[in-house]
């Protein structure tokens, strides 16, 4: 950049506004509080600043520091006047720059920050990529180790695409293709992502949902992103490789599960799925195709790209979220509950199909989603499900009256605390729905023992002895020629 | 000419969900991460050469106008700050890309947050088209990168519940007391002061200045005694002293953008005195004050 450019830079606006100068919120909360100055202050009429801020500030206390702090902070058309008021909030200037925190209770360990540090660092932009955008390289006064740690990680191919080798097609969804890969680095098996950058849009949501949340979930029961790639047309996500999904699974068994796995998987899924609603992310796309499964038998959650980081209150989503199958009926009536509740409708579905071979709601479209449900636990009515009679969706379809049957006839394999648990994960409420974390207590895993619930995060539950995977009955080697139609099954992993 | 008024809100809402607002895990778990999200440095005294205070309050100004006028989630706003002070605490960047980065942020944190986010090409339009689609779109990936992709950030509106769930509210303030909270985490984020504060200070910090603000009466106040600051320090675990500190920053950033305003309108109605525009804006009583 030469000092010409820089110059001539200098008599351009910064900020170019490209509405009308209108009215907002902001400025009408402030103006609503500069109607009140004028008024005799109620409480203190000894109020610092002339008295205004007492209508609404209160303040109990010595206000000797208020009248130092704030010039008039003018942002002005002009955007120079007021440069120099603005210098002065150059620093923290206030005391409690000094001590944020009540360091006692809250340090932050070097194990956080070598935790945060696993992932590799920088991602690396395409070359000439900076150097097009005029952004210059980072200063030499930012931590050396850092630096160095980045250009080591860089140099030894994180980041690269060279570093990993294509090998089948696995799949191909919306917004990605997937193809099974090669670490050079590690030699082990990676699941490479590769996302279509959208002509118009960019970065599609859903990749930056998946990539963000995955990012901050470091447990045993998640699929692990590994690396991301950025090329010029593309993105990659580089994640941990897991031979099979829970669908496949079920197909290479004959659908008939040993019923002690189907209680592992059932704890895995919940153990991952409670991390998750701890981390106020809820997964939104739960099914047999999401959950994918190793030799171990380790289960892991994949497919983050529905999840969303849950603020309450918030907008829900998109109606068309949730596959129909595993869709709650709340859900499909148009309810604009969203909650973490909205992921245990689908786990007693994917419970209910790896205990009885087949899956429970298979419907084809939400009519025919809704009748099926019904049909099996009774078509609700004010008394079983308050606020459902005056739901007009409900009484559009107006729907036989079903009364609820005993799920143990459609799932003969599961014993009582199993029938027990599945109807927990039924309910036509959200809000009575068992939550993942209750549901890894109830009595139905107690064969499992103690030491499981007490596992660090990251520890897998195939670490303990007594945890352990049996033969399934109906299992045949996976080894046998794939049928087309296997293959196909096999292209949803990780959508 | 008949004149309809049918405004609904399109949007669906979710309800307050208790298994994250009556687990103390959620809430934990916030204030153990959201350190992970501040900007490592005060960038305007070691990384930025071009880009001076003032020109990020100028940005910031005119990226809340946005999400204002756009109807954005009320998370977007500081989130795009987030990004904007985490960017430029690690890439000097011209003053001439201010804007452009400001609108990325916007671009990033919509996408995120919302249902139906902000199009590359609204966003243009609002900088009077200084900007092209195309920058923005490679610009995304640069502050992506720049990022490392940890852009699902603890913001203060993620405290804001968790807070006051826990105190002795009056049923009939909390709606306004939470408004008001909201706009305070608002100014916040436009005052670079804050920018390298803890979410659960300033949201902790906003929600005592809102609940000051409101005045309650006496049998209200006596509900917390004096120990109201005690209180909001106790359940973000956040420093008394520092609180206190906090919390008068906020009164006094509202302080100056109170004057501030006032002497816009002085600007731009010179013909009235200021009396004449207290009576025009007639607010009888801040508690009245509906957002």
């Amino acid at each position: 950049m030469t000092i010409e450019e820089n110059s001539s830079k200098d008599n351009e606006p910064i900020v170019k506004n490209g509405r009308p100068p209108t009215s907002h919120s902001m400025h009408s909360f402030l103006h609503q509080y500069t109607g009140s100055f004028k008024k005799p202050p109620l409480r203190r009429p000894h109020s610092v600043i002339g008295g205004s801020l007492g209508s609404f500030m209160a303040m109990p206390r010595n206000g000797s520091r208020l009248d130092i702090v704030h010039e008039n902070l003018k942002m002005g058309s002009d955007g120079e006047s007021d440069q120099a008021s603005g210098t002065s909030s150059d620093e923290v200037q206030s005391p409690t720059g000094v001590c944020l925190r009540n360091r006692i209770h809250r340090r932050i360990s070097m194990e956080d920050l070598n935790k945060r540090l696993s992932l590799p660092a920088d991602i690396r932009i395409p070359d000439g990529y900076l150097e097009k955008l005029q952004i210059n390289s980072p200063p030499f006064d930012q931590p050396m180790s850092r630096r160095s740690r980045r250009a080591s990680l860089s140099e030894i191919g994180f980041g690269k695409m060279e570093t990993y080798i294509k090998l089948e097609k696995l799949g191909e969804g919306t917004y990605a293709t997937v193809y099974k890969g090669r670490s050079k680095l590690t030699e082990n098996l990676v699941a490479l992502k590769e996302i279509r950058l959208e002509h118009e849009e960019g970065a599609p949501c859903t990749a930056i949902r998946e990539v963000s949340l995955l990012k901050d979930l470091k447990h045993a029961n998640i699929v692990t992103l590994h690396d991301i790639v950025h090329t010029d047309k593309s993105l990659t996500l580089v994640f941990e490789y897991l031979d099979k999904d829970l669908k496949q699974y079920m197909d290479d068994c004959g659908n008939i599960m040993s019923m002690h796995n189907v209680k592992l998987f059932l704890y895995q899924i919940l153990r991952g799925l409670a991390y998750c609603h701890r981390r106020k992310v809820l997964h939104r796309d739960l099914k047999p195709q999401n959950l994918l499964i190793n030799e171990k038998g380790e289960l892991k959650l994949a497919d983050f790209g529905l999840a969303r980081a849950k603020s309450v209150p918030t907008k829900t989503y998109s109606n068309e979220v949730v596959t129909l199958w595993y869709r709650p009926p709340d859900v499909l009536l148009g309810s604009s509950e969203y909650s973490t509740q909205i992921d245990m409708w689908g786990v007693g579905c994917i419970f209910f199909e790896m205990a009885s071979g087949r899956p429970l709601f298979p419907g084809s479209t939400v009519e025919d989603e809704l009748h099926l449900i019904f049909r099996l636990l009774g078509t609700p009515c004010q008394e079983t499900w308050p606020g459902i009679s005056s739901n007009d969706e409900f009484r559009n379809y107006n729907f036989p009256k079903y009364k609820p049957q005993p799920l143990i006839n459609h799932a003969p394999r599961l014993d009582s605390e199993g029938i027990e648990l599945i109807a927990k994960f039924l309910q036509y409420e959200s809000k009575k729905r068992i939550s993942a974390e209750e549901a890894m207590k109830h009595a139905y895993f107690r064969s499992l023992g103690t030491r499981i619930h007490t596992l660090p995060e990251s520890v897998s539950i195939f670490s303990l002895k007594e945890i352990q995977l049996q033969k399934d009955p109906g299992f045949r080697n996976s080894s046998y020629p794939e049928t087309g139609h296997g293959k196909n099954r096999r292209q949803s992993m990780l959508f | 000419m008949e004149l309809l008024c049918c405004e609904v809100d399109p949007m669906r809402r979710a309800l307050p969900d208790p298994n994250l607002l009556y687990d103390d895990r959620v809430l934990h778990n916030l204030l153990t991460v959201e350190e992970r999200y501040l900007p490592h440095c005060s960038y305007f005294k070691c990384v930025q050469k071009d880009i001076q205070p003032f020109m990020r309050r100028m940005v910031a100004t005119w990226m809340l106008e946005v999400c204002e006028e756009q109807k954005c989630e009320e998370e977007v706003f500081p989130l795009a700050m987030n990004y904007l002070d985490r960017f430029l605490a690690v890439v000097p960047t011209r003053k001439c890309h201010l804007q452009l980065l400001g609108a990325v942020c916007m671009f990033l944190a919509s996408k995120l947050k919302e249902t139906i986010p902000l199009t590359a090409e609204k966003l243009c339009i609002y900088t009077d088209n200084s900007i092209k689609p195309q920058e923005l779109l490679e610009w995304e990936l640069v502050v992506l990168g720049k990022l490392k992709w940890n852009i699902a950030a603890v913001t203060p509106h993620d405290f804001i519940e968790h807070i006051l769930r826990k105190l002795p509210l009056p049923k009939d303030k909390l709606l306004l007391i939470r408004k008001h909270a909201q706009t305070f985490i608002a100014l916040c984020a436009t005052d670079f002061n804050f920018a390298m504060y803890p979410p659960s200070m300033i949201a902790t910090g906003s929600v005592g200045a809102a609940i000051c603000g409101l005045q309650l009466d006496d049998e209200e106040r006596s509900l917390f005694g004096d120990s109201l600051t005690e209180l909001l320090a106790k359940i973000t675990n956040t420093d008394v002293d520092c609180l206190k500190a906090c919390q008068e920053q906020i009164e006094s950033v509202l302080v100056s953008n109170l004057r501030q305003v006032r002497q816009q309108q002085q600007q731009s109605n010179p013909s009235k005195t200021v009396d004449e525009l207290d009576q025009a804006s007639t607010p009888t009583d801040v508690r009245d004050i509906n957002l």
